[in-house]
């Protein structure tokens, strides 16, 4: 093996295992984010590698990023697996466009309100499920039945919009106009810049978390729970602030939706599909990692938007989505963000065994 | 007005009523005070029928899950295979679809045992999350290529199977027929796993693979049985459904959401248990078709779902494969 690549290798290792690695890391691949919309029309040689990227896929990357981040506090760090988080986006959705639409209500309040009205909900799911000791299907059966429940009563109540939705209210409705005080803009890079927003402060507050004693609780309860309770540690109320944390910040990706789109009906925030969509960035990075939903949600959703809006072949997205679901569970469940220190772990155990050979 | 909704009902229309998604004939109904016997025992059949439909799809669903311990979330979509294969077949060979459910159900339980070693067998003792999230890219897959073979337009047979009339109240022949086939099914199956070694094996898998692994029970091998069998009435119960209802590719997922409601209501791995759910299914869907309107049955559903979850997660007749 050459020298300066195993100098490499030695130097990431001994990266890795410092303490600022991962604020570190995370700062890095919040940068690169910013950059991205010049990044994607630079050229080299006269060609665009990341060309293919629209300002609008990458908003929908990081509306999922942001989704998956918060989902992760849930599910990633304290192993109550959610497959029910279309409810607080959707929750977070609906009450903005609500509030704004018929009440005339800034949409940052009802944002504000939207993801308090998500983490009550999440409260009364997690109090129930945990209260009965729900667990693995059962739980995750639960929590899709919670999301669907609000599907059909948003779908058959017409006070809530009914099976058509709503459609976005005009900025100078309740504004002066478009701008960020109204939450709505007249091109896609202001957007892209809010949702980057949101998903630094949930990835700040996921980092917090992971580097707090309540992390540390919090990863003793996905362990193993009743040890965790053993030595003390509140389980069922760690818990509950896990779903109602979770809740409230997959409330915001779900009111930049609404206000992003010209509509949102049931069919579109609180589908089945949703719930997966939510979650997959997560799964496909690493779950349990800061900086998972980050990196899984730049390798999925734009190769699944690219695919759905440059072929007229519907459903071939969600193929590749299952595809990339089953390659990455079956052969690297700890997700892609595994894969440096995987390579570094099988060089340096290269390395030793030729070591040893030499001596 | 309300013979105008029997001739519907004893149609095609029929499929609409009862097969889940369409309560047009509905509102005709509601403006009446009180329902007269033989409106309410037309309802009456319509939900037994119903209900036996779906305690047919939830019967590979229970089964998996009591041998297994997964929760197939690919299991609506094997009943979409099983439709366009149908579908398929009877436009072939021009012969009647009763010829195409068997040759579905054939290969729906090689799909199925080929899906199991591909995607399941790998992952059989990872956590419960990994094996969930296999399946549900299977769905994705399976949904998907259907979608892109045929697109998203309802398709049908063109089968008009007409109605039997029973002092005024109608029973639809397509749904009767496929109740008999459910019921047919069922009893298969519950002979199968009592009377035969291969059914001991797997009674005995589903009580404790530990233990049947020390006997000598080969477990793989019982577990690729298991999802093959799970995924060929996956396969019977998509193929029945062209015999009343126009289908989509996207059918799959609203039976299977509510199949997972009678899994669960009726106690996973529970034979009797997942016809009881079926028939709470159907009477909560074609009664609140007729009396809410829209879907508003599905929020019964669910409620009833997490009522049953949290006060009784094993079921009204929770209880493991063999009983």
């Amino acid at each position: 093996m050459s020298n300066a690549l195993s100098r490499a290798v030695e130097r990431y290792g001994a990266f890795r295992d410092e303490w600022y690695a991962l604020p570190a890391l995370v700062a890095v691949s919040l940068v690169v984010l910013a950059a991205m919309p010049f990044l994607r029309q630079l050229a080299l040689f006269g060609v665009a590698p990341l060309g293919w990227l629209s300002l609008n896929m990458l908003i929908i990357t990081l509306v999922w990023a942001t989704t998956a981040q918060a989902w992760n506090i849930m599910s990633g760090y304290t192993g109550q697996f959610s497959f029910g988080h279309a409810a607080f986006f959707g929750l977070g959705a609906y009450t903005t466009i609500i509030l704004t639409g018929t009440f005339g209500i800034s949409p940052w309040v009802g944002m504000l309100l939207s993801s308090v009205i998500a983490a009550v909900y999440g409260l009364i799911i997690g109090a129930l499920t945990f209260r009965y000791d729900l667990e693995g299907h059962y739980f995750a059966l639960a929590t899709l039945a919670f999301a669907e429940l609000l599907r059909y009563v948003f779908t058959n109540v017409p006070q809530l919009g009914g099976a058509s939705g709503f459609f976005r209210p005009l900025a100078r409705e309740y504004a002066d106009g478009p701008g960020l005080v109204a939450f709505q803009f007249t091109g896609d890079l202001p957007y892209y810049y809010l949702i980057l927003g949101f998903l630094t402060v949930v990835t700040v507050v996921s980092l917090a978390i992971n580097r707090s004693q309540l992390g540390y609780y919090l990863f003793a309860i996905r362990e193993r729970e009743q040890a965790a309770a053993a030595i003390g540690v509140p389980t069922y109320r760690y818990k509950l602030l896990a779903v109602a944390v979770s809740a409230f910040f997959t409330a915001w990706p779900g009111a930049f939706w609404a206000m992003y789109f010209n509509t949102i009906r049931p069919s579109t925030v609180f589908d089945l599909l949703v719930n997966v969509e939510i979650l997959l960035p997560a799964i496909v990075g690493g779950v349990g990692t800061v900086l998972g939903p980050i990196v899984g949600s730049l390798i999925v959703i734009p190769v699944g938007e690219f695919v759905r809006q440059s072929f007229e072949i519907p459903g071939l997205n969600n193929a590749v989505y299952g595809a990339i679901l089953i390659a990455i569970v079956l052969y690297s469940p700890k997700g892609v963000i595994s894969w440096p220190s995987r390579f570094v772990d099988l060089l340096r155990a290269r390395t030793d065994l030729l070591d040893d050979d030499a001596a | 007005m309300l013979s105008s909704f029997f001739l519907d009902a004893c149609g095609r229309e029929a499929a609409a009523v009862v097969g889940a998604l369409d309560a047009t004939a509905a509102p005709a109904v509601l403006g009446l005070s009180l329902p007269s016997p033989t409106i309410f025992a037309q309802y009456f059949v319509f939900a037994v029928l119903l209900g036996g439909i779906y305690g047919l799809v939830a019967l590979g669903l229970t089964m998996i899950f009591g041998v297994m311990d997964v929760i197939n979330f690919a299991h609506g979509a094997l009943m979409v295979v099983a439709m366009y294969t149908v579908l398929v077949f009877s436009d072939a060979t021009g012969l009647s679809p009763f010829f195409a459910i068997p040759f579905a159900v054939v290969l729906l339980f090689a799909f199925g045992v080929a899906i199991y070693r591909s995607t399941i067998a790998p992952i059989i003792d990872a956590p419960q999350e990994n094996q969930l999230i296999v399946t549900f890219g299977v769905l994705l897959i399976l949904v998907s290529g259907v979608e892109m073979i045929f697109g998203a337009d309802p398709q049908q047979l063109g089968l008009n199977l007409g109605s039997l009339e029973l002092s005024g109240v109608f029973v639809p022949r397509g749904q009767l027929y496929a109740l008999v086939i459910a019921l047919i099914a069922l009893s298969g199956t519950w002979l199968f796993l009592q009377r035969t070694m291969l059914g001991r094996a797997i009674r005995g898998t589903a009580d404790n693979r530990d233990g049947a692994q020390y006997v000598g029970i080969d477990v793989p091998r019982i577990d690729a049985l298991t999802f093959g069998i799970g995924a060929a009435l996956a396969g019977l119960a998509g193929g029945v459904i062209p015999l009343f209802q126009s289908f989509t590719p996207a059918l799959g997922d609203q039976y299977l959401i509510n199949a997972f409601v009678v899994v669960v209501l009726g106690g996973l791995g529970s034979f009797p248990g997942a016809f009881v759910g079926g028939l709470i299914i159907g009477f909560i869907q074609v009664f609140g078709q007729a009396y809410l309107g829209g879907s508003t049955y599905q929020i019964v559903i669910f409620l009833a779902f997490i009522l049953v979850l949290l006060v009784k997660p094993e079921g009204l007749l929770g209880g493991s494969a063999d009983e």
